[in-house]
This record gives C-alpha cells, sequence and structure tokens, in this order.
C-alpha cells in the first residue's frame, strides 16, 4: 500500500503549558572572607567526609569565613523535608547566611 | 551551589530549569559510594573544590534554565499516517516507546465529554518541568495510552492522588525506580470491566492495561521523568509499569471483611482510586491450610522476608505502605476467625529481621549507620526496637500495622497471594474519590452498548 493512500492524523501536542515562575534573584558572593556559608545534607552519600573537607579548604582560602554546618538543619531529603524546606529562607535569613552549599546529589 | 554526582548532572540541570534557578553545580566523579576516604578527599581537591570557588564567587546568568517556545495545549503539531505519527512522537520522547493512538481533535474531546471540568482547569503544576497537569492534558495522554473515553473519571482522579503533596511526585524519578500502582475501588470496577480475577496484574484486560500505561505516560510527558535519552528519570534497574488492581468487592463482602476502598475512608458504592508506589513484588505466596494462622504465618515467611532488605528505609521516615493481595479463597479462610485488623498486627508483630542485618542493608546504601536509639528519640519508631543489646535482636520490618494495605483478588480456585512493597516515603498511598458526570449512567450506555459487553 503506498503512503498516499493512508489516513493522515493530525495530532495535538501532548504536554502542557508550563506555569509561570519567579525570576532567580541568586547572585555571586565575590570574596567569601568574612561571610557566612551554610551546609544543607541529605545525610547520604558521604556528605559527612565531604562536607568537612571543603569547609577545612575554604578555612585555608578566606580568612574570617564562617560555617553553619548541616547539623543546624537536619535531613533536608528526609521525612521532615517539607517542614525544613518551608522554613528554610527564613531560617538562612536568621542565621545570616551569605551562601548555601547543598548535597549530595548522588 | 549543588554538589551532583557525575550520573546525576543532567538530572540537576533538568530540575534547575524546571524551577527556574540557575543553579551553580560542582560534579563529584563518579560514585560517592564506592570511594574511600582517601579518593573521596582527592576529588573534593582536584574536582569540587574549583567548581564551588567558581559557582559561589562568580556571577551567573539565567540563560541555562531559559524555556524554548512551545505550543499552546490544543494546537496541532503535527499532521501524517500512523507511521509518521510515531515517529513523531517517538523523536520527542512524547512517547514511551509502544505504538500511541494519534492523539486528534476528535478523540480528546470524546473523552472530555465524560467530564464536567472545563480542559483548562489546573489540578497541578507538576514537578519536574513545572507544568500544568490539566484536564485537557489528562485527555490527550489517555487517548495515547490507549484507553476508552469513559475512562476519563477514573484518569482524573488517579492525577488529582499524585498531585497530593503526600504522594511526593517530586521524587518519582529516584534511582530505586519505584513504579506508582493503582487501586480501584467501587462499582465502576464492573462498568468498565477492570479485571480482578485469574490473570490480575497480566496485561491483556484493557482497563487495567491501559490505565496503568496513561499514568506512566503521564510521568514522562507532563512530569518529565524520561529515561535516557531523556533527563528527569533515574531510575537505576526499574520494571515494567504496574497494570491497574481492581479489588473483588463482592467477595470482600461476602466473607464479612470491608473493601480496600472502605479502609481507605471512602463509604460504601463510593468510586476511588488510590496510588501508592511499588518498588519490590514479592514471589508468588502459595499458602494451605482450613485454619487461618497458617495463611498469615506464610504472608510473614514469603512476604516478610522479601520487604526486610528495604525494612530499614520505611523505619527513618516512620510509615511504609505495603500492599498484601490475598488470594479470593485463602481471604475466605483467614474471614473466618481473623478480621482485616488481625492481619496487620500479626504481620506486624511477626516479620522481623536481626537488628545487625538490618542495620548493614541501610550502610551499604547510603553508607550512613541505622541510628535506633536517634529514630527513637525523635519518634519515628518505638522503644522496643531497643529492647536488648543483643545485635541479633529481632526488630520488626513494618513500622505500623495501619500501612498494611489489605486487597482481595485474584484467581478463586488458586491458594496464592502477593505482596507490593513501597518505596518508603516516596510515592506514599494517596486516594481520591472518583467524580463521575451526572449523565453517566446515560453516557456510559451510549459508550459501552449491551451487545459490546
Amino acid at each position: 500500500m503506498e503512503k498516499t493512500s493512508e489516513a493522515q492524523f493530525e495530532v495535538l501536542w501532548p504536554l502542557a503549558r508550563k506555569a509561570k515562575r519567579a525570576e532567580s534573584t541568586a547572585t555571586a558572593v565575590g570574596d567569601l572572607s568574612g561571610k557566612t556559608v551554610a551546609e544543607l545534607w541529605d545525610y547520604i552519600f558521604r556528605g559527612e567526609i565531604i562536607y568537612p573537607a571543603i569547609r577545612e579548604r575554604l578555612r585555608e582560602r578566606y580568612p574570617g569565613i564562617k560555617f553553619v554546618d548541616y547539623t543546624h538543619f537536619g535531613n533536608i531529603h528526609g521525612p521532615r523535608q517539607r517542614d525544613i524546606v518551608a522554613g528554610l529562607a527564613a531560617r538562612l535569613r536568621e542565621l545570616k547566611v551569605d551562601a548555601v552549599i547543598s548535597g549530595i546529589g548522588a | 551551589m549543588s554538589i551532583i554526582g557525575s550520573a546525576f548532572m543532567k538530572q540537576a540541570a533538568f530540575v534547575a530549569k524546571g524551577i527556574g534557578i540557575p543553579f551553580a553545580l560542582a560534579e563529584y566523579p563518579g560514585a560517592p559510594m564506592v570511594d574511600g576516604e582517601a579518593d573521596i578527599r582527592a576529588k573534593v581537591d582536584r574536582h569540587l573544590m574549583p567548581a564551588i570557588l567558581d559557582g559561589l564567587t562568580k556571577p551567573r546568568t539565567a540563560s541555562s534554565v531559559a524555556s524554548e517556545a512551545e505550543p499552546e495545549p490544543g494546537t496541532v503539531v503535527f499532521r501524517g499516517t500512523l507511521d509518521e505519527v510515531q515517529e513523531h512522537f517517538l523523536t520527542r520522547l512524547w512517547s514511551d516507546g509502544l505504538p500511541v493512538i494519534p492523539p486528534t481533535a476528535e478523540r480528546v474531546a470524546a473523552f472530555l465529554e465524560f467530564t464536567e471540568r472545563k480542559p483548562e482547569e489546573i489540578i497541578g503544576v507538576f514537578p519536574l518541568e513545572g507544568r500544568e497537569a490539566t484536564i485537557h492534558s489528562i485527555a490527550v495522554n489517555g487517548v495515547m495510552a490507549g484507553c476508552r473515553p469513559e475512562y476519563m473519571p477514573v484518569l482524573v482522579a488517579i492525577v488529582q492522588a499524585i498531585a497530593k503533596p503526600g504522594f511526593r511526585l517530586e521524587d518519582a524519578g529516584s534511582t530505586p525506580s519505584w513504579e506508582p500502582l493503582i487501586v480501584l475501588s467501587g462499582p465502576i470496577i464492573k462498568q468498565l470491566d477492570f479485571n480482578h480475577g485469574a490473570g490480575l496484574m497480566k496485561i491483556g484486560r484493557q482497563a487495567n492495561g491501559s490505565a496503568g500505561r496513561f499514568l506512566r505516560l503521564y510521568l514522562r510527558n507532563i512530569c518529565g521523568y524520561r529515561i535516557a535519552p531523556g533527563d528527569g528519570d533515574k531510575g537505576s534497574i526499574g520494571y515494567s509499569f504496574n497494570v491497574a488492581l481492581a479489588e473483588d468487592e463482592d467477595w470482600a463482602r461476602d466473607i464479612g471483611w470491608t473493601s480496600f476502598g472502605e479502609d481507605m475512608g471512602h463509604a460504601p458504592g463510593d468510586n476511588a482510586v488510590t496510588v501508592q508506589s511499588v518498588v519490590c513484588i514479592t514471589p508468588p505466596t502459595y499458602s494451605s491450610g482450613a485454619e487461618a494462622r497458617g495463611h498469615v504465618q506464610q504472608f510473614v515467611d514469603v512476604m516478610g522476608r522479601a520487604f526486610s532488605y528495604w525494612a530499614y528505609s520505611g523505619l527513618k521516615r516512620g510509615y511504609w505502605h505495603s500492599v498484601i493481595v490475598i488470594g479470593p479463597s485463602i481471604a475466605k479462610v483467614i474471614a473466618k476467625t481473623m478480621s482485616k485488623d488481625d492481619v496487620r498486627r500479626y504481620l506486624w508483630e511477626q516479620a522481623t529481621i536481626p537488628a545487625s542485618l538490618m542495620q548493614n542493608f541501610a550502610r551499604q546504601t547510603g553508607g550512613l549507620e541505622l541510628d535506633f536509639r536517634k529514630l527513637i528519640d525523635e519518634g519515628y519508631i518505638s522503644p522496643d526496637y531497643l529492647a536488648s543489646d543483643d545485635p541479633n535482636r529481632p526488630v520488626r520490618i513494618f513500622v505500623n500495622p495501619g500501612d498494611i494495605g489489605i486487597v482481595v483478588a485474584g484467581d478463586p480456585g488458586r491458594n496464592q497471594s502477593r505482596g507490593y512493597m513501597a518505596n518508603h516515603e516516596q510515592g506514599a498511598r494517596t486516594t481520591q474519590r472518583i467524580a463521575l458526570p451526572r449523565n453517566w449512567d446515560e453516557l456510559l450506555a451510549q459508550a459501552r452498548p449491551p451487545h459490546a459487553q
């Protein structure tokens, strides 16, 4: 059978509109000296080694840098994830955090 | 600034795009769970630190998360033969790899006849791509999956169920590769010819198969959970989608048990869907004898063992849903002396593994010790998990008896049951009453004339 004799179908787009979203206001910190860096961890995938190692290296490089380590926030991917995330912006403001390192995505 | 394993970089970029935030990403080469401490420290120095310094100190633009222009819903995006339509959809990752029914305007309109809701009505904005889960999108994907128009009320309820926050739709692409399981309740099981008997959970009945396929297709197209060459689904080793499960409600009532739908809080006679994740299916569990105890002990010995590996993940969240599908003839024996609650409690009390083995399972997955003390202190598990300091003391695998769902279904002529286990909090059980249009009976009669039934 030739293709021209086959039925033709006009098909609709099967996806859906993306919702409007807020523009990101995140900016780079620049010099980290004297700044406060928070750690957010999902308590898995070797963060207990990775975060202290990063802390050590950043301290060597930036005098006066401060850390709010992951224990201040709890497991960001655990049973209390929704509560933690909902309160995160306020908590970061309260702790005067300049930058956040989150992980471990693996 | 986010630290991401190599194999997850595509997913991280995909999520960033979905929520519109240009995250800085630091790539951890390889898989941290198979690296020793010295390797991890070396990778921090060589790979993570340069990216972290760059990400924290240099400005980033939003161009990396800008969206391309897309068609409006309802737009005709292609015209061609059946083969050409398949190729068009395959190329754009709009199908699940199997042939789809072409979603023409006429077919979609036929589905929309079976709901009183407007096509543009939004049930929710779904992760990962931030798309609007509309009634129209349900109809389009229902057509593609091979559903019949009269399934539309069921499909809408399915999407409403997974839209509930407790379901955690944002975790549907995780590495354990769980699949959603739909459980159907109510008279609509018979009206739409869902199978609840022999051959349960097998492809072969249009209603069960196409409803299950619809949900997987919806997760691909509206959420963006696509395996490679797509980006959103990071399942490692998965399995096929589940066809919908329907209960033999007549049998459940005849033996004096409530239906699963009633257990989920629906009134007798209500139509409802319940959806939860499944990450493990037990072996077919044969049990025999005229006494209830022998059957439920077999559930403990077979299903309990199959579930035990992943039990620690439920303990860490304080809940963990499973579904036990009990063969009708077995349910009849059990129901003579045990209620559904009795069965749940027996499983909860008797299904155990040594504490040290549970701790090893936890360590193998994520690298951290399972801290029973901490979980007790935080209220996730009861104090008896530390009843002694014997590392081989038995600890329960089911967190709460009430988390165990019981469905009576399957082959009444055989003594077989089977268990389905959720992926801890991901895809937790949610339920939704099915809303039928006011002229349902009339519409159904037109769609399914008596000679066709």
